[in-house]
């Protein structure tokens, strides 16, 4: 029971993990709690299902499918919604207040057009198991515990080594004074956005093959921003051991205590971690940014 | 001059609205007001309910309307939440003036309406809130004056559930999975337990999880470890069949059993192959023979099947506050509530409706059994309260 526990925390906290990346990296370099993102992550999910059940592609498409499809959406969400409100300086209130209501606008647009019904993607992956220290692990969790872990590298990788990624990093440090060094950050920002997007679609497709889709099914974010906080807000690794951290423990207090209060524990974690750590688990520099 | 044009344009604005005041007042129609749910996850029963109602007025309209009248539908979306649902609920009360008020379906929202409707002195016929606190006040045990609903309630729906469990499925323990923040989900699941350990049962595992909840294993881990014979899930179709898949995924070999919140078609497709075998307690069936020709009515009108039961309990509702308007032969919302507590015997879409005075809920109500069997609910008995 107790590696069952652990091996379902470390599935459910994969997918955190996922998300708390894609929403760190519009922070790391913008500032803001980006709450449309779990919108993008939802719209991608069902862009995932069409292309699957309604178009008949094979799963590999329909995550391609997602993909693009959240990074465009991404990209237009900044272009709209952000982009002006960066060239006038706007303080990042501005930016969550405007992202929250693009969140509200996506989830009622998917209301008003295709409706409030759940979906829930073919049975192809998700009913085979797989056995682990005796324990069974669903395929698809596995294939998500992968899948989350190359992209996740590859992003990695992406900001360590690529002229643009260090760009990211320079700007997440100080965006103007790479702006002063000759970075086009309105090509930047477009291009953390895209990455971001291409995130939420993978995260996207996962839930819905996980649960189901639905309009509201967004806001399972709210998950990814605590992860992301405990991990240290915009830090990258933090966001990953924050997401982990947060499904298995949410996972054995489901276990071992109460399911109801889960939530309970997931926020008081939050507060006591923000007591003795301001900046989360991974989160220096942005001390020193202040 | 340039006050001049100001004091210009706001007698314009004055005039204008004395014009529109005088435009929307209408004498002869009689509004009933429908509180539902018509975003989020329970919409799909509450846009049932309110084609269902149009329908049945249009076809009441054409027949001359009640009392030279013509009936008209006043419907606010509740979003399924007791806040939006209280404000709409003032809106109805207040601002329009409806005569009655149809809806809603959900227990913990029509408790929360009940804070308006009964000091505002209007009468709200519930379609599906099963919890018997809605028309009962729980703290000093009185009916409330002006709180009815069309639909059996829980004790009833726990009590049918249980038996089955243990009569037909011969099941000896049982796990109960219920939603924690809702009024409907854990007093079904206590209301099921009480049964069930009267009738010889064990209770194995009762496991409570909050609202909006989409993985279910840590719990399941548990049930599977007491090993059940019944898993009785008092939740919503989405919750529902997220729970059956998990458990399915565990290799949980339990049969499933449910409430009258699993009647959507959505259970189908969500839980896929591991809702099949399952059974549930329900207020109407697609396959009764009584609602046929109604059913074919809707589906000719909407070009879709009806999402069952909210809107026959809807139209029953309707019908009920049509005859009270009758005998009243007024449309004051005080005396259409002493008719509807007198309605008895009154042909409605799903049989005869008689109201108990003592509780305002409908005697004689049936429960209909239903089993999920190749992909569809199939009828499999019907259930009487006496």
């Amino acid at each position: 029971m107790f590696i069952q526990t652990l091996v379902t925390g470390l599935a459910i906290g994969g997918i955190y993990a996922l998300m708390a990346v894609g929403y760190s990296l519009v922070f790391s370099v913008l500032n803001f709690s980006n709450f449309a993102y779990g919108s993008i992550i939802m719209l991608g999910a069902y862009a995932g299902y069409y292309i699957l059940t309604q178009m008949g592609q094979p799963l590999f498409v329909a995550v391609l499918a997602a993909i693009i499809g959240s990074a465009i959406l991404a990209y237009a969400n900044e272009k709209i919604a952000y982009s002006s409100l960066r060239r006038r300086n706007a303080s990042s209130l501005y930016f969550m207040i405007s992202a929250m209501g693009t969140a509200i606008f996506l989830e009622n647009l998917v209301y008003a057009t295709i409706g409030s019904r759940f979906y829930a993607f073919p049975e192809v992956l998700t009913r085979q198991n797989l056995n682990v220290l005796g324990t069974s692990l669903g395929i698809l969790d596995a294939f998500a515990i992968v899948f989350s872990s190359v992209a996740i590298y590859g992003l990695h990788w992406f900001l360590q080594n690529s002229k643009m990624g260090i760009a990211i990093r320079a700007a997440s440090y100080d965006m103007q004074v790479s702006q002063i060094n000759g970075v086009n950050i309105n090509r930047l920002i477009g291009l953390v956005f895209l990455l971001a997007g291409a995130l939420a679609g993978i995260s996207g497709v996962f839930l819905g093959m996980k649960y189901m889709v639905y309009p509201t099914m967004g806001w399972i974010t709210n998950k990814a921003y605590i992860a992301a906080v405990i991990g240290g807000l915009g830090s990258l690794p933090g966001a990953v051991v924050g997401g982990l951290l947060l499904g298995v423990l949410e996972t054995f207090v489901s276990a071992y205590i109460s399911s109801a209060i889960r939530d309970v524990f997931s926020f008081s974690l939050l507060v006591v971690l923000l007591l003795v750590m301001p900046s989360g688990l991974f989160g220096k520099y942005l001390e020193e940014k202040v | 001059m340039k006050s001049k044009w100001i004091a210009l344009a706001i007698l314009a604005v004055f005039a204008l609205t004395l014009v529109g005041c005088g435009g929307a007042k209408q004498e002869d129609v009689i509004k009933i007001g429908h509180a539902v749910a018509l975003t989020g996850d329970s919409s799909m029963w509450g846009i049932a309910e309110k084609n269902a109602l149009e329908m049945e007025i249009a076809k009441i309209n054409a027949a001359g309307g009640v009392l030279g009248k013509k009936l008209q539908l006043i419907a606010y979306d509740t979003r399924a939440d007791a806040t939006e649902a209280v404000n709409v609920t003032k809106r109805l009360v207040s601002q329009d003036k409806v005569a009655a008020i149809i809806g809603p379906g959900q227990s913990g929202v029509a408790i929360a309406m009940s804070s308006v409707t009964e000091p505002g002195k209007v009468p709200m016929i519930g379609t599906t809130p099963t919890n018997p606190k809605v028309t009962v006040d729980d703290k000093t045990n009185q009916v409330r004056k002006y709180s009815f609903r069309t639909c059996f309630i829980d004790p009833f729906q726990g009590t049918v559930a249980a038996q089955f469990a243990t009569k037909e499925l011969k099941a000896k323990t049982a796990a109960v999975v219920y939603d924690v923040g809702s009024d409907y989900s854990s007093w079904l699941g206590k209301y099921f337990i009480e049964e069930f350990t009267k009738q010889g049962g064990t209770i194995a595992n009762n496991e409570a999880f909050r609202s909006g909840e989409l993985d279910f294993r840590a719990i399941l881990g548990k049930v599977k470890q007491a090993n059940p014979d019944v898993i009785f899930i008092p939740t919503m179709q989405k919750e529902a069949a997220l729970v059956m898949k998990q458990a399915r995924d565990l290799g949980i070999t339990a049969k499933f059993l449910g409430g009258d919140g699993w009647g959507s078609p959505d259970l189908i497709t969500l839980g896929g192959s591991a809702v099949e075998g399952s059974y549930f307690v329900n207020l109407a069936s697609l396959d009764d023979p009584d609602i046929q020709k109604w059913i074919a009515d809707y589906k000719a009108k909407y070009n879709q099947e009806p999402v069952l039961p909210n809107p026959v309990m809807a139209v029953d509702g309707l019908l009920a506050v049509v005859d009270a308007i009758k005998k009243a032969n007024s449309a004051d919302p005080v005396k259409i509530a002493e008719q509807l507590e007198k309605t008895k015997d009154l042909p409605v879409l799903t049989g005869k409706l008689t109201i108990d005075p003592k509780t305002h809920n409908p005697l004689n109500k049936p429960a209909v059994m239903q089993e999920v069997k190749g992909g569809k609910f199939v009828f499999k008995s019907k259930v009487v309260t006496q």
